[in-house]
């Protein structure tokens, strides 16, 4: 049944993915494994933005979740990034979720536009700040009743092991009434609030980044308990345009669940986005 | 936003679940988390504040030709990567550390190990030289951004789906799009000998590190030289053998390191003599990324140089480089100095070499800037001390016989003919040799003799170097 709704998610897949083909066949180089993104493995992101001009198409971050009696839930998150200015860019995402038992649903789960910006390149005396804003608009059947906002501020430091992310945001949003039996999904922007830190660690010569999570969120619903999720996972550059990733994690308290991530991404130049490029 | 418990005396109570008591839970959560990271983070009177961005590639069908048809080399390159960043890491942070650390265990595992088997993707040198690109984050995007340049010249090349006679406007737009970042690209005008090697802190790691030094100018070697084959080769195959051969060469460099290596710094002019007529900026730009990839190095390795300098000096190289008046020097001067010094200095010819490796007639490592500014000052006396110089046995352009000259003149006028140029290229011995480094150096050599007695071309640009201490 999951299967059979999860294909439900097709259309969206294939219009990323003719909007994929229908850009020109250069690549751009990248080493994308190191730069890390929400959710792709784990939800702690560093602070470094999509290069100038570069376009990331995160084709399809597909997360499966199991909760309290074993029920499933599906998640895709579709996403485009485009490094619309120096140490900024503009994020558009699709995320689509399938959930079984009795709360079965399907479909948009609204749409996300997100401006990230680098405040400042990491040196010795300053990590790299970074902060994020966050629109999750009223689309889709399992869409927010109206705009969501929020934003976010991320740190990264560098030391000779490897680097430490530190991540917090805030949802500016209406409290509904939690349900009995409602579970919050980890990873999800449901969250009225986040804070959270990943390590990780490089291995430039494989173009490997084992990372690891811990962080805390409190669901948007009135009621609901403060959680605490632990992952953690991997990012391989595959070739100079596509890097994938996998992980897994466990959300710890509340209603305690699994779950496993695969993504990949790649990394496009398109001619017609640079300015004074024929 | 808030609860409406107060108590007797009107003020609000707090109660567990409320959402300002959970807002104040995350936001000491977040504190409790970003507080290791930030404290961690010593923050002196000045904070070095860099805001220096990453830039994607320039979008074009050529992208990453070169790494699918000549992937044998463009995977050196990605372990050449990775050896100038472990070495500036380890310079920085292991300052106390015997030579023999970089001289021979870090030498040998990237001889024995990195370069046999090479990454399979260019690097993220951030996570090979954490503390480095903390250090310099601006030297750190000016290599990476000539990086880029490097292989996309490549590629142009390595496509051959390109028409030679399209190839130009090709790199004529790589070069436009590299030029427009000012704030991480290398001047495209040649600086002077004195920049690297005249500063206080010059040949600290040429001196030190000898064996590595080596290596790094193998590198740079490869890095140019390669651009002969693909230029050279008359069709898809022979590029191939031709930059087979050249990437053999490169081992047969490191045969037995330093003395099978360079013993002068590789210029463009010298090792890559067609590529440097074709793209003549292009060669000076990548001779700036390498004198520049030197000076870092010193500057690292120089113990004249204190631990709170490293940073301010190597920012002053960072702008000394990136601008078009600071030691510069004419292009002519350039080319004679490529010249002069010797291509059996440098590691050779990079295409249609002889099975031996030419024998250097200088000291290893000796200082360019001497050579420069020394008394071989003039074209003519631009040689390597020894008679084994390209110009070795040719009067000076001062004194030259007025038959010699008329002899030279006849040759290159000669070698101009459209129809002797097509009878070279149709013969492949003649082809071989015509293409080999040491006799265009040869042939440029005269020509720099010739331009040396007579009127400067229009375009030269003023020979004394405005130098800036």
């Amino acid at each position: 049944m999951t299967i059979v709704r999860a294909l439900g998610a097709l259309p969206v897949g294939l219009m990323f993915a003719s909007a994929v083909g229908a850009m020109p066949s250069s690549l751009g180089a990248q080493t994308d494994y190191f730069n890390t993104d929400r959710n792709r493995p784990v939800r702690i992101e560093d602070a470094h933005a999509t290069e100038r001009y570069a376009l990331e198409v995160k084709l399809a971050p597909v997360r499966l979740e199991r909760g309290d009696g074993g029920v499933y839930s599906w998640s895709i998150d579709p996403e485009l990034a485009y490094g619309i200015l120096p140490r900024t860019n503009l994020e558009v995402g699709l995320p689509l979720r399938f959930a079984e038992g009795d709360g079965a649903a399907s479909g948009l789960e609204g749409a996300e536009i997100s401006l990230f910006h680098n405040l400042n390149t990491e040196t010795r005396t300053l990590p790299a700040l970074a902060v994020r804003g966050d629109l999750s608009l009223p689309v889709g059947a399992l869409g927010p009743d109206r705009v969501i906002p929020a934003v976010a501020g991320i740190v990264t430091r560098s030391f000779g092991f490897g680097r430490v992310h530190v991540n917090a945001r805030y949802a500016f949003a209406d409290r509904p009434e939690s349900e009995p039996g409602d579970e919050p999904s980890a990873g999800h922007e449901d969250s009225r609030w986040l804070a959270g830190l990943a390590v990780d660690r490089p291995f430039p010569l494989n173009s490997v980044l084992l990372i690891a999570e811990v962080y805390a969120d409190q669901p948007l619903p009135d009621g609901a308990d403060l959680a605490w999720n632990a992952g953690g996972g991997f990012r391989y550059q595959v070739n100079p345009y596509l890097a994938v990733d996998a992980g897994l994690g466990r959300r710890l308290t509340g209603h305690p669940s699994w779950f496993i991530t695969v993504g990949s991404a790649l990394h496009l130049g398109v001619r017609r986005l640079i300015p004074g490029v024929r | 936003m808030m609860g409406d418990e107060k108590d007797l005396t009107g003020n609000w109570q707090p109660k567990r679940g409320d959402p300002v008591i959970k807002f104040v839970s995350g936001a000491t959560i977040a504190a409790c988390t970003a507080l290791p990271v930030l404290l961690a983070t010593p923050v002196p009177a000045h904070a070095q504040w860099s805001t220096v961005y990453e830039q994607t590639y320039l979008p074009a069908s050529h992208n990453w030709e070169f790494r699918q048809r000549f992937a044998f080399a463009d995977r050196l390159f990605n372990a050449f990567d990775y050896g100038h960043a472990i070495l500036y890491e380890t310079l920085l942070t292991r300052p106390q550390a015997d030579a023999d650390l970089l001289e021979r265990r870090i030498f040998d595992h990237l001889t024995r190990e990195v370069l046999i088997n090479p990454p399979h993707v260019p690097l993220a040198e951030a996570a090979v030289m954490p503390q480095y690109a903390k250090l310099v984050p601006e030297a750190e995007r000016m290599f990476d951004w000539a990086h880029v340049l490097h292989r996309q010249t490549y590629d142009v090349w390595a496509d051959v789906r390109i028409p030679l006679e399209e190839k130009d406007a090709r790199i004529a737009e790589i070069l436009e799009y590299y030029k427009s970042r000012p704030d991480i690209a290398f001047s495209s005008r040649p600086k002077s000998m004195e920049l690297m090697d005249g500063q206080y802190y010059s040949l600290a790691f040429r001196h030190e590190f000898p064996r590595f030094n080596g290596l790094i100018w193998g590198y740079h070697w490869l890095q140019v030289g390669l651009y002969e084959p693909l230029i050279a080769g008359q069709n898809p195959d022979e590029r191939q053998s031709l930059a087979q051969a050249t990437v053999a060469r490169f081992w047969q460099l490191l045969q037995s390191p330093p003395e099978s290596t360079p013993y002068l710094m590789p210029m463009t002019a010298a090792v890559a003599p067609l590529f440097t007529a074709r793209y003549p900026e292009i060669a000076i730009i990548f001779d700036n990324l390498h004198m520049m990839h030197d000076v870092v190095s010193d500057i690292l390795a120089s113990p004249q140089v204190p631990r709170d300098r490293k940073r301010a000096e190597i920012m002053r190289a960072v702008d000394l480089f990136r601008d078009d008046s600071s030691y510069v020097t004419s292009v002519e001067e350039w080319r004679s100095m490529a010249v002069g010094m010797g291509i059996q200095n440098q590691g050779g010819a990079a295409v249609g070499f002889l099975a031996a490796l030419p024998t250097p007639t200088v000291e290893r490592g000796a200082s360019m800037a001497t050579m420069e500014h020394g008394p071989a000052a003039s074209h003519a006396d631009h040689q390597a001390p020894a008679d084994a110089s390209p110009t070795a046995g040719i009067p000076g352009a001062g004194g030259m016989e007025h038959e010699m000259r008329g002899a030279m003149e006849t040759i290159l006028q000669i070698l101009e003919d459209p129809a002797v140029l097509e009878a070279i290229r149709s013969d492949p011995a003649l082809l071989e040799r015509w293409t080999d480094g040491e006799v265009q150096a040869h042939f440029e050599s005269m020509r720099e003799m010739l331009d040396g007695s007579a009127e400067p071309a229009p375009d030269v640009e003023p020979t004394a170097p405005a130098h800036q201490h």
